[in-house]
C-alpha cells in the first residue's frame, strides 16, 4: 500500500503523457467493447434461438420471395405442428437514415410461435383486431418516442409494395422475452402489405413449430422435398442456423471485426511500450538513487511495471465505461437497432479491463526489466 | 574498528584494454571517525566511495564494515545491506522531483516494518536536525540547492545507517551553503557520532574532517 502512493506520484509525473496513453488504452478498450457487442449481438440471436422452429426459405437466397401455397404444402409434413410466416418490409420512417427493421406477419400465427414477444392481452388483441395496427420493440419505442395510438407513416422501401406511403397505428409496445426476438422492430400485418403488393401472396420465410428437435433434420428435408424441381424450391434450417446465415450475410464478421480490435491492441500496446519506455530512460539517475537507497531490483521492476498497469487500466476504466455508457444507452446508433440484443455486457467490459491490464502488463515489461538490471554506478556516471 | 578493506582492486573492462582504477588498496576507519578522500580527478576516489556504499564491487580483495564481508554480496543481500547500512549523499542532491521533502526523506523508510507514524516521526525528526522541518511539504523545485541538500543529508541519516557516504556534497553549492552543509555533516559527527567518509577536492571541505586521505592512480599517498 504505501508503495502504490509512491507508483501513483510516478504516474502524475507527465501528466499529459500519462492522460494521452490512457486515452490511448481507451480508445482501444472502448472499439474492443463495442466490436464485441456487435459480434455477440449477431451470436445471442443464434444462440437463444428455439429448438422446434425451424425457418423455411428460397433456396437461392433469403431475399426471393416464395408463394403462399407453400403454406399448405408444409403444414402437410410429418412433425409440423404449427406454421406461421413473415416478410421483410423494408420501409423508410421519415428518413433512410432512421434504419428499422420492419416485418410484415401474419400476426396470429406469429405471436403463436414467438412466445418471446410479450404484449398485454389488451395491446395483443388490439393488435389483432386493427388491419393497419403494428406493434414496435420497446428499444425502438423508446429510439423513436413511439408510444401506443401513433401513428406511423412509412415510406416503400422495396418497389413490390407499390409507390403509395403505408401508414399504421401502433397498438403495442412489446418487450423482449429472449435474444431470438429483439426489441428494436416493428411488425404488422402480412394482409395489410400483401393486398397493396403488386405480387400477391408473396412470403418471405416460414416459421414452422415441430413436435420433436430430435427431428428437425429429417423435417426440414421433408419440407425441402415437397419443392424439389419446382420453380420456387426451398432450403429449410433451424432457427439456429438461420440467424447464423442471416449474420453471415455480412461476410465473416468474427474474422473481420476481431482482426480490427486486434489491430487496435497491437498498435496501442506499441505506444503505451513507448511511452513507458521514454518515462524510464528519463528517470535513470531516480532509479539509480533508489537502488542506492536499498530497493531491491524486484521491487523497482514492481514500480515500473506497476506504473504501466495503472496507467493503462485507468485507460480501461475509461474506456469500459464509456462503451457501456455509449453503447448501451445506443447514443451512438451503431446498429440502428439491426442486431438484436446488442449491448455491452459485463463480461466484455472485464475482458476489456483484462485487456487494459494486459497492454499495462506488457508495455511495461521491457522497460521495468532494464530498470531493474541497471547498473547503479553507470547509471549515475551517466548524468554526473 | 568500522571499516577494514585489505588489498582491494577495482579494474574497469573499456572495450579490450582492461584499465586499473584501485590498486590494492588497503585503509581502516574506526567508528565516529570523519574521513575526507582526497584526489585528483580520475584517481579512484568515488569508486572507493561507491565500493563502501556496495553499489560496485571490487575485482579482489576484502571490503569488511561493521563485522560484514561485502565484497561477495549477491544484488540482493547489497540492497538489504545498504539500506540498513549505508547514508549516500550525492553532489546533486537526487531528490525525486515529484516528492515533497518529507516523501524524499520517507523513502528509505518504506523498505522497513515501520507504521506510518512512526516513519512521521523518524522523518520530522531528520528534517529537523537538518534545519527544515517547516519545509517538508515542499517540493525539490521550491527549495534552494542548499536545502536540496539539507533535504538528501535527512534522508540519508532517517534510518540511522552506520555510514554515512557523501560525494562531494558542497561540490555544487555556493560557498556560504558549503559552509553549512559541512558544518552540519560535523555537527552529524561530533554530536550524533555519525562516521563519515567524504569525497572532496576542496581542501577547506576536507580541513572540516578528523582525518584526511589522498589518493593518486589507485593508491593512497601522504599528503
Amino acid at each position: 500500500m504505501k508503495f502504490l502512493a509512491l507508483i501513483f506520484k510516478s504516474a502524475r509525473r507527465s501528466k499529459r503523457r500519462t492522460a494521452l496513453t490512457a486515452l490511448s488504452v481507451a480508445i482501444a478498450v472502448f472499439l474492443f467493447a463495442s466490436l464485441r457487442a456487435v459480434l455477440d449481438g449477431f451470436n445471442a440471436g443464434a444462440a437463444g434461438s428455439s429448438s422446434t422452429r425451424i425457418i423455411t426459405i428460397r433456396s437461392t437466397s433469403l431475399i426471393f420471395a416464395m408463394p403462399s401455397s407453400h403454406a399448405n404444402a408444409i403444414r402437410g409434413v410429418d412433425g409440423v405442428r404449427d406454421l406461421s410466416w413473415a416478410n421483410w418490409f423494408g420501409g423508410i420512417y421519415k428518413d433512410p437514415q432512421n434504419f428499422f427493421a420492419q416485418f410484415a406477419v401474419d400476426a396470429e400465427s406469429y405471436l403463436r410461435l414467438y412466445p418471446e414477444i410479450l404484449l398485454t392481452p389488451d395491446e395483443k388483441q388490439a393488435f389483432l383486431d386493427d388491419r393497419t395496427g403494428c406493434v414496435v420493440g420497446d428499444g425502438l419505442a423508446r429510439t423513436y418516442g413511439f408510444k401506443v395510438g401513433d401513428r406511423i407513416v412509412l415510406q416503400v422501401g422495396i418497389p413490390i409494395y407499390g409507390t403509395q406511403d403505408f401508414t399504421f397505428t401502433v397498438r403495442g409496445i412489446y418487450r423482449a422475452g429472449g435474444t431470438a426476438v429483439d426489441n428494436q422492430s416493428m411488425m404488422f400485418h402480412w394482409k395489410y402489405a400483401d393486398e397493396r403488393a403488386i405480387e400477391k401472396g408473396q412470403i418471405g420465410w416460414f416459421v414452422e413449430e415441430i413436435d420433436n428437435p430430435d427431428r428437425s433434420a429429417a423435417i426440414a428435408l421433408a419440407i425441402d422435398e415437397k419443392f424439389t424441381n419446382t420453380p420456387y424450391e426451398t432450403k429449410t434450417n433451424t432457427e439456429q442456423q438461420f440467424m447464423a446465415s442471416f449474420a453471415s450475410m455480412f461476410g465473416n464478421l468474427n474474422l473481420l471485426l476481431g482482426s480490427i480490435a486486434f489491430a487496435v491492441v497491437v498498435t496501442t500496446l506499441f505506444v503505451a511500450a513507448n511511452t513507458m519506455a521514454m518515462s524510464v530512460r528519463e528517470r535513470t539517475t531516480e532509479i539509480a538513487v533508489m537502488r542506492t537507497l536499498g530497493f531491491p531490483s524486484q521491487t523497482i521492476f514492481f514500480f515500473i511495471a506497476g506504473e504501466g498497469m495503472l496507467i493503462s487500466l485507468l485507460g480501461g476504466v475509461l474506456g469500459a465505461g464509456l462503451a457501456v455508457l455509449l453503447v448501451n444507452g445506443e447514443r451512438l446508433g451503431i446498429t440502428g437497432g439491426f442486431v438484436p440484443a446488442f449491448g455491452v455486457s459485463p463480461r466484455n467490459a472485464l475482458t476489456g479491463l483484462a485487456i487494459s491490464a494486459g497492454i499495462g502488463l506488457v508495455a511495461g515489461l521491457v522497460p521495468a526489466t532494464l530498470a531493474s538490471r541497471l547498473k547503479i554506478v553507470d547509471a549515475l556516471r551517466r548524468v554526473a | 574498528m568500522l571499516i577494514e578493506l585489505r588489498d582491494v582492486t577495482k579494474m574497469y573492462k573499456r572495450d579490450t584494454l582492461e584499465v586499473s582504477v584501485l590498486d590494492r588498496v588497503t585503509m581502516s576507519v574506526d567508528e565516529g571517525q570523519f574521513l575526507a578522500l582526497m584526489g585528483p580527478s580520475g584517481s579512484g576516489k568515488s569508486t572507493l566511495l561507491n565500493l563502501l556504499a556496495g553499489i560496485d564491487q571490487p575485482t579482489s580483495g576484502s571490503i569488511r564494515i561493521a563485522g560484514a564481508e561485502i565484497a561477495g554480496l549477491s544484488e540482493r543481500q547489497l540492497a538489504g545491506w545498504r539500506a540498513q547500512h549505508v547514508g549516500f549523499i550525492f553532489q546533486l542532491y537526487n531528490l525525486i522531483p515529484v516528492l515533497t521533502a518529507f516523501e524524499n526523506v520517507e523513502l528509505p523508510l518504506l523498505l522497513t516494518s515501520l507504521s506510518k507514524k512512526q516513519r512521521r516521526d523518524h522523518v520530522m525528526t531528520a528534517l529537523d536536525i537538518v534545519g527544515l522541518h517547516d519545509r517538508s511539504g515542499h517540493y525539490p523545485r521550491q527549495l534552494s540547492g542548499g536545502q536540496e541538500q539539507r533535504v538528501a543529508i535527512a534522508r540519508a541519516i532517517v534510518t540511522d545507517p552506520t555510514l554515512l557516504l557523501a560525494d562531494e556534497p558542497t561540490g555544487d553549492l555556493d560557498a556560504k551553503s558549503g559552509q553549512d552543509i559541512l558544518t552540519l555533516l560535523q555537527r552529524l559527527n561530533t554530536e550524533f557520532r555519525k562516521t563519515i567518509i567524504m569525497v572532496t577536492h576542496d581542501p577547506h571541505a576536507a580541513e572540516r574532517a578528523t582525518r584526511v586521505l589522498h589518493l593518486e592512480k589507485g593508491t593512497f599517498v601522504a599528503a
